[in-house]
């Protein structure tokens, strides 16, 4: 009995095999875009993308992008912003804002119900926003974006009539109506189970919106399916009514090189927070949409507190000390551009455009402003110093850092070295850079955080901002960022924030580096997807046509 | 026969407990909050409001305090809540089970049946460079481009299994053989190594002389005596994969306890650290009292010799 084959004609067929294989996918290529003209009602059109918000569901408390995106599908708001920043109606048909900026009175839709049977109403309104600002809810972001210590209660007028009032005027509140961490759960939900929401699922993230979310597997999937009832798009909204689509299935594929790879295989429709390298391996018959940030760019924050930046000298050496441009074009493949101003170019009413190009590239200059500062010594690995001690930023980032500002880190550290300016990066793990955070350890920091308002300034520039990690005080920007908040005037506002973004040019509180964007690529034959003033995809009128 | 059982279970429970302990020290000598961490680098809270949290998560109470109220209801079976996902531990942990448990059989299954082909089918002397030579390219090969290579090919080229999810059992397949590639790498390598001993020692001799065929030497004689290390390694392997397989079901984006532990790590979770590490100590305590019995099955030589001990004493 010989029960073994040959082992050489066996590696022969495996070594077959894999080639065959190597070869199909090596030819492997997208469905042709024949055909793809006509869309058709109904199908699952499949999204990707990188992680999901395990534990981070609720509306209400969650500040992750990824929930907000996920959840649009499932909670509308009381009004829609555009892209371009304009409030259109939504769940409300009207508003009026009292004389003395306190009072906000929205005029709700009668025909609107949650996908579990309860009506949309003054009463569901004034639920969800207590629900905000309820200490066991612990809301952080959506409580601040319902006006913080501003808000001062929200009242049912009638049925469909509701006021939300303010201890003083608060001006980024329409904005902030029209994001999803200010949506409506059904009342029905809130009653009987706010303390699963976090967890979210099936018939606890109940909303308005188009779809209902069907099924979630944590770390793996979302289903959603359409709400057939759904009949209350925002005003203007190109498309009225139901969803197209019956299913919208998102995987959660963690690896780039993956969601890139379902994408060109045919396996997923559309792949979210696509990174420039990957959007650089698409080739012709993919739609591509990149949408900039709006709020703050991607920057580094200088702790004027400590000894290394506490004069302008040094800051202003960081500033035009290495080539930013020649970092940003060669990290990002030319796709994003660098950032001039601690606002977004995005960002409604307030972009001062004028500062692009203030501020060029000058290593001279960067060295003569060391030198005054009396940085002339060197030691042995080139670094300058003073009274024998070396000049040295730590410089904390929180894992994980995405791969492009790794590149971006260690090019600014060898620009700074040239000019004899250490920059040491620490990647800590983020129990070890919220110590070091919290207790001010750090010359340096890196983010970039997204709104669709400039009041994103007053905790990122004012004395008592939560996400000052520069440690700025400064009187003057203190006012310039009360009177903003306070003024609904739109001229008085962007003047006050062409002060704010002026302000810190001058002063470099932060070195803006990049304008990130959020960028989507979809697969032939999906057509009807568009994106928010954040670029995050709405799926109510995409369709697919296969 | 009772005691001996009483003393192994007793024994176990110490390795349980103790796991425990240690994984409560050293969460608590680790840098950074659970509180701020669970409000986020951007977070935003009073301290009065972070009081309350803690005070909400009995984080406000003594270390000793904490640890014996701890210990006390896992003895009755409550894990705790998730600071993070607001749910039991049990439940955190049950969702990701099956996926895991899947995971783990199919890489086991694929492993053995990888070893046999590899070992046995061509464990023969000409063959045997060349899958030694194989072998060494699959326990050297980083699973995360394994994984990007076989769903390349079979994935996405192929399009013959789904990129992602757990729906099914064509989900299973790619990131079976992701796992399993390198481990019947090292098993094969070890299995061959002992065969050979085997081969070698004046038993195999006598059998050949006896008349035995070369498949029959292999398969009753050479790979028992082969078998026993390759078994602990067994062991050992199906003990870490249950406490999860991160790179694979990232990769794949598949659910499983892999990515729930590295999450829950890195949020300062700190009930559903504690309950995985329960939980894997749990399961490498069973693995081994199966290891150790199929010790005594493989090779009768171990149950006498205790017998043999137990004789003197």
């Amino acid at each position: 009995m010989r029960l073994i084959p040959s082992p050489r004609r066996v590696l022969a067929t495996l070594a077959l095999v894999a080639g065959t294989a190597l070869l199909v996918s090596g030819c492997a290529s997208p469905q042709s875009g024949a055909g793809a003209s006509t869309p058709q009602a109904g199908g699952t059109i499949t999204f990707a993308v990188d992680v999901d918000p395990v534990g981070h569901l609720d509306v209400h408390s969650s500040q992750l992008d990824i929930n907000a995106i996920l959840q649009r599908p499932v909670f509308d708001s009381l009004v829609s912003q555009n892209a371009d920043g304009t409030i259109v109606p939504w769940l409300a048909k009207s508003w009026s804002i009292s004389a003395d900026g306190l009072s906000y009175t929205f005029d709700l839709r009668t025909d609107v119900k949650f996908t579990d049977g309860a009506p949309f109403n003054a009463a569901a309104v004034k639920a969800n926003f207590e629900h905000i600002v309820a200490p066991d809810t612990q809301s952080a972001q959506a409580s601040s974006m319902l006006g913080g210590d501003f808000y001062a209660g929200t009242t049912v007028v009638d049925d469909h009539t509701v006021r939300v009032d303010f201890t003083q005027p608060f001006a980024p509140f329409l904005h902030n109506a029209a994001a999803v961490q200010l949506g409506f759960y059904s009342p029905l939900v809130l009653a009987a189970s706010a303390d699963k929401l976090k967890a979210g699922g099936p018939g606890i993230s109940v909303g308005t919106g188009p779809f209902i979310l069907s099924s979630y597997t944590p770390g793996s999937e979302l289903v959603y399916t359409k709400n057939p009832d759904y009949n209350w798009a925002p005003d203007g909204a190109a498309h009225q009514g139901a969803a197209i689509i019956d299913t919208l299935d998102v995987k959660i594929l963690p690896e780039s090189a993956v969601r890139t790879g379902a994408l060109t295989s045919g396996q997923v429709d559309i792949i979210g927070d696509t990174s420039p390298a990957s959007l650089a391996q698409l080739g012709a018959g993919y739609t591509i949409i990149s949408t900039q940030s709006p709020g703050v760019p991607y920057s580094l924050f200088l702790n004027v507190k400590r000894p290394v930046f506490a004069n302008l000298g040094e800051r202003l050496a960081l500033a035009e000390g290495f080539d930013l441009d020649a970092a940003v074009k060669g990290v990002f493949q030319g796709r994003y551009q660098r950032a001039w101003s601690i606002l977004s170019p995005g960002t409604p009413n307030s972009y001062d455009a004028s500062l692009e190009g203030s501020r060029p590239f000058n290593s001279g200059d960067a060295r003569a402003l060391l030198d005054a500062q009396g940085w002339t010594g060197r030691d042995s690995e080139g670094y300058r110093t003073k009274d024998g001690k070396r000049l040295s930023a730590r410089w904390i980032s929180y894992t994980p850092v995405a791969e492009d500002n790794a590149s971006l880190a260690a090019l600014i550290q060898d620009g700074m070295k040239k000019i004899g300016f250490e920059v040491k990066h620490d990647v800590l793990e983020p129990g070890a850079y919220l110590d070091a955070y919290l207790a001010g350890d750090y010359d340096l920091t890196d983010w970039g955080y997204l709104s669709a308002d400039a009041d994103i300034l007053r905790s990122h520039l004012g004395t008592k901002g939560f996400q000052n990690a520069s440690h700025v005080s400064d009187a003057t920007v203190d006012a310039n960022l009360a009177a903003a908040v306070a003024t609904t005037d739109p001229a008085k506002r962007a003047e006050l924030y062409r002060a704010l973004q002026q302000y810190n040019a001058d002063a470099i509180a932060t070195l803006p580096l990049y304008v990130p964007e959020y960028s989507l690529a979809a697969g032939p034959g999906i057509g009807g997807v568009t994106v928010d003033i954040n670029g995050w995809p709405q799926f109510s009128a995409a369709y697919t046509s296969r | 026969m009772a005691a001996r059982l009483a003393a192994r279970l007793g024994g176990m429970l110490v390795v349980v407990w103790g796991a425990a302990t240690l994984a409560f020290l050293v969460l608590r000598l680790v840098p950074g909050d659970p509180v701020d961490i669970m409000l986020g680098v951007q977070g935003q809270a009073s301290p009065e409001a972070k009081d309350a949290i803690r005070a909400d998560l009995g984080l406000d109470r003594p270390a000793f305090e904490q640890y014996f109220g701890y210990l006390g209801r896992v003895l009755w079976g409550d894990l705790g809540r998730s600071y993070q996902l607001r749910l039991p531990v049990t439940e955190v942990i049950g969702q990701q089970l099956a996926a895991t448990l899947e995971l783990v059989a199919a890489s086991v299954l694929f492993t053995l049946v990888l070893v046999a082909i590899g070992a046995v089918v061509f464990g023969g002397r000409r063959s045997r460079p060349v899958v030694g030579a194989l072998e060494l390219i699959a326990i050297s090969s980083p699973p995360f481009w394994i994984g990007l290579v076989l769903l390349a090919v079979f994935g996405f080229g192929l399009n013959l299994f789904p990129v992602a999810g757990a729906d099914g059992v064509t989900a299973v397949v790619l990131p079976a053989a992701t796992i399993a590639l390198p481990v019947a790498g090292l098993l094969g390598q070890v299995l061959a190594a002992g065969m050979a001993d085997a081969r070698a020692q004046p038993f195999a001799l006598t059998a050949l002389a006896r008349g035995v065929s070369a498949e029959r030497l292999v398969l009753r004689h050479t790979l028992r005596h082969a078998a026993l290390p390759a078994v602990t390694l067994t062991g050992y392997i199906v003990g870490s994969l249950l406490g999860g397989a991160v790179i694979v079901e990232s990769v794949f984006g598949r659910p499983g306890i892999g990515r729930v532990t590295l999450a829950a790590i890195t949020h300062r979770d700190l009930p559903v650290v504690m309950g995985v590490i329960i939980l894997t100590s749990v399961v490498f305590v069973i693995v081994n009292l199966a290891v150790d019995i199929s010790y005594r099955l493989i090779d009768p030589r171990l149950a006498l010799s205790a017998e043999a001990i137990r004789g003197v004493r």
